[in-house]
């Protein structure tokens, strides 16, 4: 059965996969901080509410 | 072995995944009833329409030189006595101190360099232990804070209360060193020194930090209490690669969001002796991974373990990873670079005790000059395609064959990861995670929130 491929912005909803289902994906950042996504490390903490 | 174009991951008996290793394509599939990998029509419309602008991306990713964060140590000093320390015995115990001034000066430089550019910079305080410069560090985050986000890197022995409320109020990422989970086995590789200068410094009336960082550190963890800029760096070691699943557990308990757990240098060779068995480490560093998914996923709190998080991002979206030293080139050099307490700016910290690797002294001269020099270049030049065991292996893009440091001070950077079967069987446990739909559990929600499909094949 054919699979469809789409591309482009769109939210993800992700669920528990079958271990032997086809399937290939790529992800971007829909923003970035400072520039850079901001996923862990230094630099990166969320500003909250209260602003300084 | 031609590794160009799709090949073959073998998964398990009914699946495959292919993958191209030049732009991390990838895509999983069944196996036919003679155990090929079956691609399907779909699979290679996708890969010949993606392929093109991947290529590109990665290009881009890799070989651009855009600086983005400059560490700045403000002291060669530490009151720790690691084992595995890459900085000079000596320089930690008689090295350079920066003053407030300096540090200023130092700062105004790194904004002259950047500006006219939109990307608001990162400053890292980071090695030795730059607490022992509180004065001037703090001095510098009230002064930049709308120039610079900051970032800094702790042993956590000098921290007091007020400090972990400044480093919260002014939204500061903290880094803070911890190796185990029990105040005996942590205190083997994190020491406080030998001239007892760290217990001097304790601050009245507080716990003695005399014989090693564990107190000090649980104590600042608790202060921080869930802060979402508190990162936890472990160093893996032979002493506590048994107690790393006892870690994230104990971790999670006391609300921090994410942990490192870093295999050990050995760029000073005083290190090998703490090397640990590689296939321990491994082991014990997925049972890691999966009991931090495990948690994230029953608890309702996320706790990550970001070196890991990095490889799935580098399967997922590779674009989007922060933590450079699993690109080739590494991000030393090129994204960002090192400012020693003397002012010599190096391509990152881990060149501080090797010879012939400053680009420059930031008093002197700028942040311009130091890209454009020779160690700079040199290290930007140091790429996996140059490495003949990485140029024909599949994960050459996802890995990066760290460190060049570490490998040049082992007398040939070009040459594989000191753990590359580590970073074979992690990546493989990625593809597995991802096999599951797991992967969401590895990042912070707000990071996967943020990251939406390029492409998708589901």
């Amino acid at each position: 059965m054919a699979k469809k491929i789409e591309s482009g912005k769109e939210n993800k909803k992700q669920k528990s996969r079958p271990v032997s289902g086809e399937m290939s994906y790529r992800l971007k950042c829909a923003k970035t901080a400072n520039g850079l996504s901001h996923f862990v490390m230094y630099g990166d903490v969320p500003k909250e509410k209260t602003l300084l | 072995m031609i590794t160009k174009g799709l090949s073959c991951l073998q998964n398990n008996d009914t699946q495959a995944t292919v993958i191209d290793p030049d732009n991390v394509f990838w895509a999983m599939t069944a196996k036919d009833a003679q155990g090929a990998p079956f691609v399907s029509r779909e699979i290679l419309s996708l890969y010949q329409k993606q392929k093109d602008s991947l290529d590109e991306e990665m290009k881009q990713f890799r070989f651009s030189a855009e600086l983005s964060a400059v560490y700045i140590d403000p002291t060669d000093r530490c009151n720790s006595n690691c084992p595995y320390c890459y900085v000079p015995a000596k320089m930690r115990k008689n090295g350079a101190q920066m003053t407030t001034e300096q540090l200023r000066q130092v700062l105004n430089k790194v904004l002259d360099y950047f500006s006219g550019k939109e990307r608001k910079p990162v400053i890292i305080f980071h090695a030795s232990e730059p607490l022992l410069a509180k004065e001037a560090v703090f001095s510098a985050i009230r002064e930049f804070k709308d120039k610079f986000s900051f970032g800094l890197q702790t042993n956590g022995l000098l921290l007091e209360k007020g400090d972990v409320e400044f480093l919260k109020k002014y939204r500061v990422g903290v880094g803070i060193s911890l190796d185990a989970p029990l105040r005996s086995l942590n205190n083997k590789t994190r020491p406080s020194a030998s001239s007892g200068f760290a217990a001097r410094r304790a601050p009245r009336g507080e716990p003695s930090v005399k014989g090693g960082n564990f107190d000090a550190v649980v104590r600042a963890i608790e202060w921080f209490d869930g802060y979402a800029g508190l990162n936890v760096i472990s160093t893996m070691t032979k002493f506590n690669i048994h107690s790393l699943d006892k870690m994230v557990r104990f971790l999670h308990s006391k609300k921090v969001p994410c942990v490192l757990f870093n295999p050990v240098r050995f760029t000073q060779k005083h290190s090998l002796k703490v090397k640990p068995d590689e296939k321990l480490m491994t082991k014990n560093f997925l049972k890691a991974v999966d009991s931090a998914i495990e948690l994230s996923q029953n608890s309702g709190r996320r706790i990550i373990v970001a070196n890991f998080s990095n490889v799935i991002l580098s399967i997922v979206a590779p674009e989007a990873r922060r933590m450079m030293c699993d690109i080739s080139p590494c991000g030393g050099g090129r994204c960002f670079l090192t400012v020693t307490a003397s002012g010599e700016m190096i391509p990152c910290g881990e060149f501080i005790g090797l010879k012939n690797s400053s680009g420059g002294n930031i008093f002197k001269t700028g942040i311009k000059e130091a890209m454009q020099s020779e160690p700079f270049q040199k290290i930007r030049s140091r790429f996996v395609e140059k490495i003949a065991e990485c140029d024909v292996c599949l994960y050459r893009n996802i890995c990066g064959a760290p460190c060049p440091a570490e490998l040049g001070s082992m007398g040939n950077m070009f040459q594989k990861a000191v753990f590359c079967e580590f970073y074979k069987a992690i990546i493989k446990h990625a593809f597995k995670l991802i096999a599951e739909g797991k992967e969401k559990y590895c990042f912070r929600e707000e990071g996967w929130d943020n990251l939406v499909y390029n492409y998708k094949l589901l």
